[in-house]
């Protein structure tokens, strides 16, 4: 699959991931017990065939930065193409900080012209879910679509006020956009994932911009939607889908991977998710501990009892110490007889003996990173 | 001319390990997994990268497969360099003339053209059968401060057991005044490790004397080490004292293994200053369920744990069923140990199936082994000191 390249944007609309971003762009929002948010499109992207990933950065890009490297550990560190980070710059016609998506894509129209695939697939970074974009590119040339959106028919992803609904007609039409309606009226959500020919979007994103417009989705699909001048389609990604726009909604998305279905369905065994790699050693469970149903990284010791939860690369949950249905980020220290419920600690964080925080189920609690408790 | 590098390691990884019975019927012993998620060439490998060595030889002719694929561009120990890294260099044939690494000495005189593109000033001889960390840079620089042609290291062993390895007898200032093999009434417990400093024109010199030499068997400690000391060259010998393990046997690789679930181990894998690096296959986290006992156990990423495991070493993608035990065992990467199967004192090795209700070892005796991709049938039984290819 030659044919395709990706794009993701690494953007904005992180105010309620609370203390998880106040020091990290949402695509690098760790998750999972050894990933960060990106990994699971960029593994996508890679498992589907593409050897050209451009990531747009817009704030706080540092630890994203940190995370993907080279691109090696994705096989992207290819000499004619790879991974290429394009993070807002100023010049004579750039502001220094990317205005919207289009903007961002305006500002990089240099790396889309450069590039040789004939398609391109976008992605945003909010939703978590893995994809065949194969076969989303091949459906979308089957199609003869301008524009192919990506959907999702799970309704655990739609929330009241933010997100984007559309209504897609049986033979795969997109006849209808709505973007963070207070009550979502359309039937489907949009997952922030599209596949256009490169040609035809650097076209749309010139004229777009030209005519002082920056919202991909407003500007330019709303209108090409509803004024005709765009063949919009639709396809289905069947599989889980997760929209990572809140705590609840990541702490959610969390314990639903300690489910065997659902852990099937985002790790497919022909698609690996690939992510920078620690060479931390195996586990270790001493004598005594107690652990059930928990999802775990290498380099952790566990002494004490851990249930329901998830324990990143480098925990230490020492003896007597307690975590139930909580996510302990990297490197995180549960010192002795300590008890954590309904927590999420963020990376390097410790939590003295015999202390003791606990969550309400509804509301997890952040502990920020490098915080002593 | 590619630049001149001080030293310049070669690691003899051509040994046939037939003492490890079917775990090497399909690959070399360096390739062998060992601890959870490593191979056994992992170790000199790190070593090599920590040691700030980046001109790695890796000399192989058994079953080469497997460890060529694993060790590829060298990337997982840094050692996918433009100037420098790591070459796999198997026996080949010139057209006229071409044979097999005929002993570890003839094995190094066959790439001496290798180790000539880099002009060392040392060569570091390695071979791929032991469990432990060391850094050569400060072998290297003992060999420099003491102004040698050739740097031996050793470690003290049981007197008991010394009469089984080549025995280095020193002065006061580590000299090495007299080298016995596998002596009957040892004088000293100072055991080589099989790891050598040369200095390169020196070893260049023996290597080529040694090739004329028809009489020879071409093995650095049968011939070599022996005919530099009776020269009077300056040998002098570096004490190691840190972990190290010899796994060329079924047992020894399992005890090895289990050296790892001591309170503290006195191999330290969790050191961030000193990583052994490992190609890793990018499997998802290990799940523990509901159902599951767990203690005193490593588990790797990748693995699903729903039965009862205890002393035991899990390895990459290892599947432990419900109603399974697994007990004093090591499972390598991959193998699956289904419902109602007992697995104690054993090594199930890669992609291993135990079947349903069967049993492998026993509670006493000799390690059990079920080979690469064997399957031990329903209700089937592997005895203590049986292996199953």
């Amino acid at each position: 699959m030659k044919n395709i390249m990706g794009m993701i944007y690494t953007g904005e609309r992180d105010h309620q991931l609370r203390d998880l971003t106040t020091e990290r762009a949402v695509a690098a929002v760790p998750v999972g017990a050894r990933y960060r948010l990106i990994d699971f499109v960029l593994s996508s992207m890679v498992g589907s065939g593409m050897r050209n990933v451009g990531v747009i950065a817009q704030r706080n890009y540092n630890s994203l930065m940190d995370h993907l490297g080279s691109g090696k550990e994705w096989d992207l560190h290819g000499k004619r193409s790879g991974l290429v980070i394009l993070p807002p710059f100023l010049t004579q016609d750039n502001v220094g900080v990317y205005a919207g998506f289009l903007d961002a894509l305006r500002s990089n129209l240099h790396y889309l012209r450069r590039s040789k695939e004939r398609y391109v697939v976008i992605s945003d970074t909010h939703m978590l879910y893995t994809a065949r974009f194969d076969d989303f590119v091949a459906a979308h040339e089957a199609s003869g679509a301008d524009i192919t959106l990506m959907y999702t028919r799970d309704k655990g992803v739609r929330r009241n006020g933010a997100g984007r609904y559309i209504q897609v007609e049986e033979d795969g039409k997109v006849t209808g956009l709505e973007i963070d309606p207070s009550i979502p009226r359309m039937p489907y959500t949009y997952m922030e994932c599209f596949c256009v020919r490169r040609e035809l979007l650097i076209n749309l994103v010139d004229t777009a911009v030209s005519r002082g417009q920056y919202h991909l989705t407003r500007d330019l699909l709303m209108n090409g939607i509803y004024q005709g001048t765009l063949d919009v389609r639709g396809f289905e990604n069947t599989g889980k889908v997760w929209h990572i726009d809140s705590v609840q909604a990541y702490f959610e998305c969390s314990m639903d991977l300690l489910k065997d279905d659902v852990r099937a369905d985002v790790f497919p065994d022909d698609r690996p998710v690939l992510t920078k790699l620690k060479d931390e050693m195996p586990t270790k469970y001493v004598k005594g501990c107690q652990v059930k149903n928990s999802l775990i990284a290498d380099g952790c010791i566990v002494e004490g009892t851990v249930e329901n939860s998830i324990l990143f690369r480098g925990v230490h949950v020492e003896k007597g110490a307690v975590v139930k249905n909580s996510i302990i980020m990297q490197d995180g220290l549960i010192q002795k007889g300590a008890e954590l419920q309904h927590c999420i600690l963020d990376k390097q964080a410790t939590v003295r003996e015999g202390q003791a925080v606990i969550g309400p189920r509804s509301y997890p609690v952040v502990i920020a990173k490098d915080q002593i408790v | 001319m590619l630049r001149k590098k001080r030293c310049v390691a070669m690691l003899l990884a051509g040994g046939q390990g037939t003492r490890l019975g079917v775990l090497t019927r399909q690959m070399a012993k360096p390739a062998v997994p060992y601890g959870g998620k490593y191979r056994i060439i992992d170790f000199p490998l790190s070593n090599c990268s920590n040691s700030g060595i980046d001109v790695v030889g890796v000399l192989t002719q058994f079953q080469p497969l497997e460890l060529n694929a694993y060790i590829a561009s060298g990337a997982p120990w840094d050692l996918d360099l433009v100037d420098g890294g790591v070459f796999v260099l198997p026996p080949y044939h010139t057209g006229k003339t071409g044979e097999w690494y005929k002993g570890t000495a003839n094995a190094i005189y066959q790439n001496l053209a290798f180790i000539s593109q880099y002009n060392p000033d040392y060569v570091l001889i390695l071979s791929g059968d032991h469990i432990y960390k060391m850094d050569y840079a400060a072998m290297i620089a003992h060999h420099e401060s003491h102004n040698a042609d050739a740097t031996i290291a050793v470690r003290q062993v049981p007197w008991d057991e010394a009469s089984r390895f080549g025995i280095m007898n020193t002065d006061a200032d580590d000299n090495i005044i007299e080298f016995e093999e596998k002596p009957k009434n040892p004088k000293s417990n100072n055991a080589s490790m099989g790891v050598y400093v040369f200095t390169w024109e020196k070893l260049r010199k023996y290597l080529i004397d040694d090739e004329n030499n028809p009489e020879s068997s071409n093995d650095f400690g049968k011939n070599i080490i022996p005919a530099m000391l009776g020269d009077g060259q300056r040998m002098v010998a570096y004490s190691f004292n840190g972990y190290w393990k010899d796994v060329g046997t079924i047992e020894s690789l399992w005890e090895a293994n289990m050296d790892l679930l001591e309170d503290v181990p006195e191999i330290d894998l969790h050191d961030k200053k000193f990583r052994i690096y490992a190609r890793t296959p990018g499997l998802p986290p290990q799940y523990l369920s509901a159902d599951v006992k767990v203690s005193n156990c490593l588990v790797t990423e990748g693995c699903r744990i729903m039965g009862e495991i205890d002393h035991s070493v899990l390895s990459s993608g290892a599947v432990v069923e419900k109603g399974a035990q697994v007990l004093d065992s090591v499972i390598m990467p991959g193998a699956v140990i289904k419902a109602g199967a007992v697995v104690r004192r054993a090594i199930v090795a890669e992609n291993a199936v135990v079947s349903e209700n069967a049993c492998v070892g026993e509670e006493t005796g000799l390690i059990a082994v079920v080979g690469q991709g064997a399957v031990v049938p329903e209700g089937g039984c592997v005895k203590a000191g049986e292996q199953l290819a």
